[in-house]
């Protein structure tokens, strides 16, 4: 099984893993893709192979990709995915950014934690489609709302790990930068910031996930545009094509900015030492 | 008794004898079929408890689903959660086209139940003048296809207003919050939005209205053609009944659609009418200019066909020659 021999050297450190047989790289470089065209080649024997389920319930991969190609042509596919991809990309700033300039304040203080973290944390339990009908009652229907509930999204998972990340920085290299003489902010700049990277880099990309479910929340009630509005339209006009190009998009759009995080994370915690998994 | 109706009768009658007599056809366990309050009869039906009575003496159980427009009525049936759905005969036709397995049995009311609501104080005063406004509006319903070919009229597309999808219930609370310049409203949400917030109409045109449909999911209807006719002879009882007793019917629709009283009786005494639910030529007279938005609106897949699915919608062709239930 292919599986199987990518994992038989389970004793073997990472560093020897560069030295692979030609095949077996062929099949590491392969693994990724297993899945998706396995999942693709089933959906395709599931409709226009056996006709097991109905094309209204599930169209065909052929009749998805028709669909995708006229969306393209008619310029709306692009419209709808810029739509998203703003809202994401300022509601996970705003997000991001306020709960890195919170949570280093309650990581550092026990005082800010003690005013504002209960507080935080209950709020933070709030299931996301519980805020929509209170946000559109308060900012209306257009870009505010939609944008604020991403930023919700983005905010917990970024706040919560920085937290723990920065109480979880090793006592003994802060009793380390105190004897060397370092000011408050350089301890914080020099020891318990970049302990609380790797925690951060990991809230950072929760964060981003939880950006997209929530926009998909904030676009399903009240748009015109947007990969939710996708959703909608296609469920409301009986096209199960159409929403699955939504869901297809969804799926693509958040493994590319997830990637783009992962990147980050492999450049900012070059000089980690952790368990990398075996090859 | 109109001659179609009979007609149609008979042709069940022959239908069911054709596979086996009437008594013997194996019911359904279950009926699974929704009210809306789009729908009268429906909720005249729940109310009395007439479908369980008849259809409890055979052991067959009546099971209510809610609609809150035809979009959700389509989406039952699509989804094979409901075997009979009640939605605009245009909403109706969408589906179809879009490979939803439903055929219209029935005619449930001829309405005016939409049309363009613009808030009290608005300046608008033609439909004209809707260019670059921002308008409310349940895609896949009739007071969608209402907008569309409201605009059309007056030389504007799609893309030259915002449409924002918003659920009936939802577009009036937008209107009426100004979060919206206009909305396609639907009865009884656009009578209420009149009535309580002196929402005005800015357009109307009962021809836009594509008549209420009652539609059964295609392999329900042909297993169980008996049953169907059954269903469709307590609506014709509870379509009877409206007409007889008009108050009684506002009361009832006011207290099942948590409205109130005036705004029912503007809904049910001045703009729904209910025609004999067995006669489908101006159905689809009406939805004979629907087909053309269809396709230049790009509402149906690329290569779907609405003509062909306007052609295979009704249980009996519209020129009165009948087809035997289910076939296409």
């Amino acid at each position: 099984m292919l599986v199987g021999a990518d994992t038989a050297g389970v004793s073997a450190p990472r560093p020897t893993a560069l030295r692979l047989p030609v095949w077996r790289t062929a099949v590491r470089r392969l693994a990724p893709w297993l899945l998706p065209v396995g999942l693709l080649a089933g959906w395709f024997l599931a409709t226009d192979g056996f006709h097991l389920l109905p094309a209204h319930q599930l169209p065909s991969p052929r009749a998805v990709a028709r669909t995708a190609r006229d969306l393209l042509a008619g310029g709306e596919l692009f419209r709808h995915v810029a739509a998203s991809v703003q809202r994401v990309a300022l509601g996970f700033l705003l997000g991001a950014g306020v709960a890195i300039v919170l949570g280093t304040w309650v990581g550092l203080s026990r005082f800010a934690e003690r005013v504002l973290d209960p507080t935080l944390q209950a709020i933070r339990n709030v299931p996301s489609l519980a805020w929509v009908p209170f946000l559109l009652l308060w900012m209306g229907i257009d870009e505010l709302p939609k944008v604020t509930l991403v930023a919700i999204g983005a905010f917990f998972p970024v706040y919560v790990n920085l937290v723990s990340g920065i109480r979880q920085t090793d006592r003994k290299l802060v009793e380390l930068g105190q004897v060397f003489g370092l000011s408050e902010l350089g301890l914080v700049r020099h020891i318990v910031l970049p302990a609380a990277l790797p925690s951060l880099l990991t809230g950072l990309r929760i964060g981003l996930g939880q950006s997209w479910l929530f926009l998909v929340a904030a676009e399903l009630i009240a748009s015109t545009r947007g990969l939710g509005f996708l959703l909608i339209d296609g469920q409301n006009s009986a096209r199960a094509d159409i929403m699955l190009v939504g869901i297809l998009l969804l799926a693509v759009l958040g493994k590319a900015s997830d990637g783009a995080l992962r990147l980050l994370e492999r450049r900012l915690l070059a000089w980690t030492d952790g368990f990398g998994g075996v090859a | 008794m109109s001659r179609r109706r009979l007609l149609l009768l008979a042709a069940l009658a022959l239908v069911s004898l054709g596979t086996t007599a009437r008594a013997a056809e194996a019911g359904p366990t279950e009926v699974r079929l929704d009210w809306a309050t789009y729908n009268p009869s429906s909720l005249v039906l729940k109310r009395f408890g007439w479908l369980e009575e008849d259809l409890g003496k055979d052991g067959i159980k009546v099971t209510w689903l809610y609609s809150a427009g035809s979009n959700k009525a389509n989406e039952a049936i699509s989804s094979g959660s409901a075997d009979l759905a009640s939605t605009a005969g245009a909403a109706a036709l969408l589906a179809r086209t879009n490979g939803v397995p439903l055929k219209t049995v029935y005619v449930f009311s001829k309405p005016e139940w939409t049309a363009l609501v613009v808030p009290k104080d608005s300046p608008l005063t033609s439909v004209a003048q809707l260019k670059g406004k921002k308008i409310a509006a349940t895609r896949g319903t009739d007071p969608f296809f209402f907008l569309l070919r409201a605009l059309k009229e007056a030389g504007l597309k799609q893309s030259d207003v915002e449409i924002v999808n918003l659920q009936h219930s939802d577009g009036r609370l937008a209107l009426e919050r100004g979060n919206v310049d206009a909305w396609a409203g639907l009865d009884p949400h656009m009578a209420a939005a009149e009535l309580r917030s002196g929402a005005r109409l800015l357009h109307r045109n009962i021809d836009f209205n594509t008549y209420g449909t009652l539609n059964a999911r295609e392999d329900f209807l042909q297993k169980y053609p008996a049953t169907v006719r059954r269903v469709l002879a307590q609506y014709s009882r509870a379509a009877d009944w409206i007409r007889k007793h008009p108050d009684e019917a506002v009361a009832l629709l006011a207290e099942a659609g948590k409205i109130d009283v005036d705004v029912a009786r503007r809904q049910l005494l001045e703009r729904t009418q209910f025609p004999d639910g067995y006669d489908f030529k101006p159905v689809s007279v009406a939805l004979q200019t629907v087909v053309p938005i269809l396709l230049s609106e790009k509402l149906v897949a690329s290569d779907a066909d609405p003509s062909k699915a306007l052609s295979e919608l009704f249980l009996e062709r519209p020129s009165g020659t009948f087809l035997p239930v289910g076939s296409r």
